[in-house]
């Protein structure tokens, strides 16, 4: 649980981890163009816990793909931690969403047929780690979860909170710049929901940057900054209580 | 190195939860390599055993034969045209050649032998000289060869096959006793040591006899056959002009004209051989062939099929950062685990198989380490090829859309 994980550091962007400019992302389906996000910018700094919200249909999603190096924007310009990601190819994306993001899913996203230490393994295998480094970090990065004990534990030997936990032990294994968690509590029950959204907390403060990307109010309302996305455009930006 | 280390485990573990569908796809590929080796093994077997036995009757000799060897009927019928061979040729051959050690004459024909109230049909009858290299072929199990004064003073004297002692004299010293072939008796001098089969030709089931001797009982009817030894390997070729010049002037064939007799060496009939096994072989290995085209075709359906339901594992393996390459890599090395696997039981069953019928004929299997090379890197081969097609089809997939997939 003492674990600190930190992320790497860039000097030479001021604190500023996502410089998000005039981001344009336009889909062409059936012949018609459907601009999911339409002039979006916005500047996210390290450390920084952070809520999109928006309805569906809104572009909260688009965003989050293309802020987790999904998809790149059809214009406009990222840049995270000094890396411009909006015109790079397949494969430089994969080694950015390698190193710097970690993703944390609604439906969890495990390998049904590993255990719950190779699920965390995984990211390590993809960034070329030798094995015997990579399964001690992927086993500090369980036991900073408090799943010790789970490590051979296939996911459907695990609740669902316990799940999310191996996600987020997956999500920060590689002490990624963001954690970027897509309805992270949307398919807990509450009690595993608290767990989670204490987890994060935690993380948070431990000084990493967490993106939460959710249409509960509950769960933004644990974010000390909100963002709101309305039909392809920020609608509103506020700093919270948290 | 670890990433492909790593691409096999995944492989491994993946195959593993489907054993009986992992089964299923290698089969082809089973199946292939299997006759692959047993084929490969058994003819290489094959021919090193015709080899041996043709070759080691054959040092620098050569034989004429009226007829020789016919592959159609048509031939057979304009053969049998020709003139018998007769004694005023061979003593041409023994006067006139100059490159000749030996020069031996036989006829042959098929008998019924008697010894007391045991009888054997079919036995193969040889009259020759005792410088025909069928006179002296045979290493003795007992007895003596036919020699010069045999044939010079027309001796009833035999040389018994291994066969024939076993079925006429079964638990008796043939040596010294009387056997019966048509109305004459002819005194066992010598049992030639077991033979065995040559290309279903049983060589231990003949008697031969002075030719003097046999032509007094049968006459001059069946075929003659000469066979002629060069007196060294530097002259084998001329050996064989000289004789059919001999041959020529004495049947008084015109100049421009072919020969009217045929000469045969070993060699031909390794020839002979070799485009006789060729050809099945050819059949045998395209039939293989087209085992592990299928056995490739399943490998790269069920390859299909596993990209699909594993649509989702390959969005989040892309999701935390397996490039095109990675998830290109896992595919493929499932793909040729898969040949391998097939690859590796294939060998071992046609190696088996190669045993069995070592066993079970007198034929030797000859599995060479190169023909087990072959066989593993056709199946490697086989589930590399088919493999990238569909490990291409995921390395490409969208990792948004792989991740929506249910």
């Amino acid at each position: 649980m003492a674990e600190v994980i930190t992320s790497k550091a860039d000097p030479g962007t001021n604190g500023v981890l996502i410089d998000v400019r005039d981001l344009h992302k336009v889909y062409h389906l059936e012949g018609e163009d459907v601009r999911a996000l339409d002039g979006v910018s916005l500047k996210i700094h390290r450390g920084e816990m952070v809520a999109i919200m928006g309805p569906s249909g809104s572009g909260k999603s688009t965003l989050m793909n293309v802020i987790g190096c999904l998809d790149v924007p059809t214009s406009g310009s990222y840049v995270l931690n000094g890396h411009e990601v909006s015109r790079m190819d397949d494969n430089e994306l994969a080694r950015i969403r390698n190193r710097e993001i970690g993703f944390v899913f609604q439906t969890f996203n495990l390998l049904p047929r590993a255990d719950a230490l190779h699920n965390v393994e995984l990211p390590l295998i993809y960034s070329g780690m030798p094995s015997g480094e990579r399964k001690k970090r992927a086993a500090e990065a369980l036991a900073s979860v408090g799943l010790s004990d789970r490590k051979a534990h296939w996911p459907n030997q695990l609740s669902g909170g316990q799940r999310q936990r191996v996600a987020i032990a997956r999500a920060l294994v590689n002490y990624p710049s963001i954690i970027l968690a897509d309805e992270p509590t949307g398919n807990l029950d509450s009690r595993s929901g608290e767990e989670i959204m204490t987890a994060f907390h935690r993380i948070h403060e431990q000084g990493n940057t967490v993106i939460l990307v959710t249409h509960e109010p509950d769960i933004a309302a644990h974010a000390r900054r909100v963002i709101r996305v309305r039909d392809g455009r920020i609608e509103s930006d506020e700093k919270t209580g948290g | 190195m670890d990433l492909w280390l790593e691409s096999a485990k995944l492989a491994l573990q993946s195959l593993r939860v489907n054993k009986l569908r992992t089964f299923l796809t290698v089969l082809g590929n089973l199946i292939g390599v299997m006759f692959v080796i047993a084929i490969l093994s058994i003819t290489q077997g094959m021919t090193k055993y015709v080899s041996e036995k043709v070759v080691d009757q054959g040092s620098n000799k050569f034989w004429v034969q009226r007829v020789g060897i016919v592959r159609s009927w048509d031939e057979w019928v304009e053969k049998n045209k020709r003139k018998e061979f007769t004694m005023r040729e061979l003593n041409a051959l023994r006067d006139r050649g100059t490159t000749f050690k030996q020069v031996g004459a036989a006829r042959m024909r098929n008998a019924r032998l008697k010894h007391r109230n045991r009888a054997v049909a079919g036995i193969n009858v040889l009259g020759v000289t005792d410088d025909h290299p069928e006179a002296e072929k045979y290493p003795l199990e007992a007895g003596r060869h036919l020699a010069a004064p045999d044939v010079e003073h027309r001796r009833f004297v035999a040389l018994i096959g291994h066969q024939v002692k076993n079925e006429l004299f079964p638990g008796l010293d043939p040596l010294g006793r009387d056997i019966r072939i048509g109305p004459n008796w002819f005194t066992v001098i010598g049992v030639a040591e077991k033979q065995g089969n040559v290309l279903g030709e049983d060589r231990d089931n003949f008697v031969a006899v002075p030719l003097t001797a046999y032509e007094s009982q049968w006459g001059t009817e069946d075929n003659l056959e000469f066979s002629i030894q060069a007196l060294d390997a530097t002259v084998y070729e001329q050996a064989q002009d000289e004789a059919t010049q001999i041959l020529r002037s004495q049947r008084r064939v015109p100049p421009g004209k072919p020969d009217d007799f045929d000469l045969l060496t070993a060699e031909m009939f390794m020839q002979i051989y070799n485009n006789f096994t060729s050809g099945a072989y050819i059949v045998m290995v395209a039939l293989a062939g087209i085992a592990l085209v299928v056995g490739g075709i399943v490998i790269m359906n069920i390859m299909l099929v596993s990209v699909t339901e594993r649509t989702r594992e390959i969005g989040i393996r892309k999701a935390i950062g397996a490039k095109r390459g990675d998830i290109l890599r896992q595919f493929v090395v499932e793909a040729m685990i898969l040949g391998v696997m097939g690859g590796l039981l294939g060998v071992a069953l046609g190696v088996g198989l190669s045993k069995l019928v070592e066993v079970l004929s007198p034929l030797p299997a000859v599995v060479q380490p190169w023909v087990i090379a072959l066989g593993l890197s056709m199946a490697t081969g086989v589930g590399l090829f088919f493999g990238i097609w569909p490990a291409m089809k995921a390395a490409k997939l969208d990792p948004i859309a792989a991740l929506r997939h249910e």
